[in-house]
């Protein structure tokens, strides 16, 4: 065990940051105040075809998809420097933590053809149809249909919260094709899908990033099914466990809590009591740092990541509280007219504890599968 | 960046595990305070265990790794500061080590043979009469001592004082997660076997996820204790400490309030390491200090770090 970044690691970054010193545009952060705001989405589609061009899109990626085989810490290395520089990869990002790697592991080969590349080229986005306005944490309970009729399905339902729905052109959309949760599939379906209807929902978090989705008599082709019909659970759990540990968010907390401090030293307001409250939001994000490289040093040599993952991903919740307080007490200008990505990390930080699924649902598997205590009456 | 133990690594983590197995369960007759590991001391001496931090194969991680897992055990030895701190002392210093700090009553000064005294910016080192030292009744599950002063002391120089402060949070930190990891499984047991309402406590959610909560601030503990100990970096050891503070005085108390009376009791092992864990609130200033050491190493110069070399 060691924690120093080998030269190979320590290279990649260098390459990372000076891509991003190449074509992030000076007024980058001021564009950058909501991941999937109409000004970022524009910039993104560009930048990530150029992320892709340059061999720092997919390197993680098998070689038949494009990358590299370069394994996890070189992808968690990319997503680090990606979100702490306000993620230019907009919604994409997920193309490559998961929806990709997930349509590798479970799709046909007709699916694999013909969406993968696009991802693996940076010139597409993708939007996840989970939550519903019954099913939120309790996803065994949605209700949106999917009813075989010969060689189709015709799907019905609404889905909400859904981010990046109004720039995506492909949704991984969980539909129920039969009762219970072996009742549950995933189909991929083209967002230019007659009968599909994408209305944004105003939020505290930013610009184009919550949607509600209705979904009215849409026809999908058989092919658009995501392996087997009921095989839903087994395909998210593969996607969630990709996603619990896969947004580095401490990387742009400890950013931002770094510039508040600055802000604050070089206006003399660094006392003794905002030195305290800082400090330990900096430890806590370093714990969420280690936890989640824990989790990515697992991946990195094959061993299969457990409840420990959910303990990373909670770890990282604490951190993004205990920044997002530390501004808001100590450099409040920042909700008002101050650093525009201070407010960005603001509007991110608050529902680190809320997208990718309640942070209560990891605790629940930390209590019954790492601690192993008593599972709840149901 | 790799996580996994070298073989050297793993064939010392399997003997300290296989030592402090002998020491795992409180004798069902102790109704005290300081459980003292008077065997468990003989044997880390016997085997050299005091010595790994200055094995090249094995270092300071190596070390914390068994410090974190020796707190683990309900007895209690002076094994952190001999096998983090001693090593880092300018000349030879005999164990057991003690701190004076402030003049307060320390952990192990009773028996120490060695005294790290702590006064505002300074450090001193002193080898102590016996017959100056006492031991004081306390509440904490260490052996608590007091040193009646007079012995002459060998004043470090600012540098070697800052190297010995940044150990000593090394150690904190270690010995930290060992016991809040302790005190978590501990109380995990009781919630799992203790039933109210016809279930297990264990069973409720409004304890469930404070004790999830519990075992993440522990997790944290220990991946930050163990960077600062491989690193050696001043920061990193504030950082370690501090994060150890913060979490001790949470966890202390949710783990006291999920067991009720029965924490309150002797016969239950949980004060041994709650207690311990109580012990480590005041070192070095308490949160307030780590949070100073923090601003120093860490936000001295924001821009600099923010723009820092990867």
């Amino acid at each position: 065990m060691h924690f120093a970044w080998d030269s190979e690691q320590r290279t990649f970054r260098s390459t990372v940051r000076a891509f991003l010193a190449d074509h992030l545009p000076k007024d980058w952060e001021s564009l950058a105040h909501g991941p999937a705001s109409q000004a970022q989405s524009a910039f993104s589609r560009n930048f990530c075809g150029k992320l892709a061009e340059a061999g720092l899109l997919v390197p993680h990626w098998p070689k038949r998809w494009g990358g590299r085989d370069a394994g996890a810490w070189t992808s968690f290395i990319l997503a680090e420097e990606m979100w702490e520089a306000g993620e230019p990869r907009g919604g994409q990002y997920m193309n490559v933590n998961w929806i990709g790697p997930t349509l590798m592991r479970f799709g046909s080969e007709e699916q694999q053809a013909r969406y993968i590349p696009p991802m693996a080229r940076g010139a597409t986005i993708w939007c996840q149809g989970f939550s519903e306005p019954e099913a939120g944490s309790d996803l065994v309970s949605l209700r949106t249909r999917a009813e075989k009729q010969g060689s189709s399905y015709r799907i019905n339902g609404q889905k909400i919260w859904t981010s990046y729905a109004q720039h995506a052109e492909t949704c991984f959309l969980l539909a129920r094709t039969a009762p219970g949760r072996d009742g549950i599939s995933v189909f991929l379906v083209p967002m230019d899908t007659p009968g599909i209807i994408v209305r944004e929902i105003p939020s505290l978090i930013g610009e184009g990033d919550i949607h509600e989705v209705f979904w009215d008599d849409v026809e999908v082709p058989a092919g658009a099914l995501l392996g087997a019909e009921g095989q839903a659970w087994d395909i998210a759990r593969t996607a969630l466990s990709l996603e619990r540990v896969g947004i580095p968010r401490f990387a742009l907390a400890t950013k931002m809590l770094l510039r508040a401090v600055s802000i604050l030293e070089q206006a003399g307001r660094f006392g003794y009591g905002a030195i305290e409250q800082a400090a330990r939001a900096r430890a806590a994000c370093e714990a969420a740092r280690f936890y989640s490289y824990s989790i990515v040093d697992q991946r990195q040599h094959g061993i299969p990541t457990g409840p420990e993952a959910s303990a990373a991903r909670f770890a990282t919740v604490m951190a993004e509280r205990a920044v997002h307080e530390f501004v808001v007490e100590h450099v409040p200008e920042a909700l008002s007219g101050g650093e525009a990505m201070l407010l960005a990390h603001h509007q991110r930080a608050i529902v680190a504890g809320i997208a990718s699924g309640a942070a209560e649902i990891q605790l629940n598997m930390i209590a019954t599968d790492l601690l192993k205590l008593p599972r709840e009456p149901r | 960046m790799d996580f996994r133990l070298t073989a050297d690594q793993g064939a010392l983590a399997e003997a300290i595990d296989k030592l402090a197995l002998q020491f795992e369960a409180k004798p069902t007759e102790f109704r005290g305070f300081a459980l003292l590991g008077h065997e468990l001391d003989k044997q880390l001496e016997d085997g050299q265990y005091f010595d790994i931090a200055q094995v090249p194969e094995l270092g300071t991680l190596s070390a914390a790794m068994a410090v974190e897992r020796l707190a683990r055990v309900p007895f209690t030895a002076e094994f952190a500061l001999s096998m983090l701190v001693r090593p880092q002392l300018p000349g030879e210093w005999p164990r057991p080590l003690a701190v004076i700090d402030k003049g307060r009553p320390g952990r192990f000064v009773a028996s120490a043979r060695t005294l790290i005294i702590i006064e505002a910016d300074r450090i001193g080192l002193a080898r102590p009469d016996p017959n100056d030292l006492e031991s004081v009744e306390s509440l904490f599950a260490y052996p608590m001592g007091r040193w009646k002063a007079g012995t002459e002391t060998a004043q470090l120089s600012p540098e070697d004082a800052d190297k010995v402060r940044k150990w000593l949070r090394v150690a904190l930190a270690s010995e930290a997660s060992g016991l809040a990891h302790a005190a978590v499984a501990s109380a995990v047991d009781h919630l799992t076997q203790r039933k109210q309402f016809g279930r297990p406590l264990g069973a409720f959610q409004a304890l469930r996820h404070r004790m999830a909560e519990c075992a993440v601030l522990a997790g944290g503990v220990r991946w930050l204790a163990l960077k600062a100990a491989d690193t050696a970096d001043p920061g990193d050891a504030a950082l370690a400490a501090l994060h150890a503070q913060e979490s001790a005085t949470r966890i202390a108390y949710e783990l006291h309030q999920m067991l009720g009376a029965m924490g309150m009791t002797l016969e239950h092992p949980l004060h041994l390491w709650t207690y311990r864990l109580k012990a480590l609130l005041s070192d070095l200033g308490g949160r307030g200090g780590q949070a100073l050491a923090v601003a120093a190493s860490c936000f001295g110069d924001a821009r600099d770090t923010l723009n820092a070399a990867p």
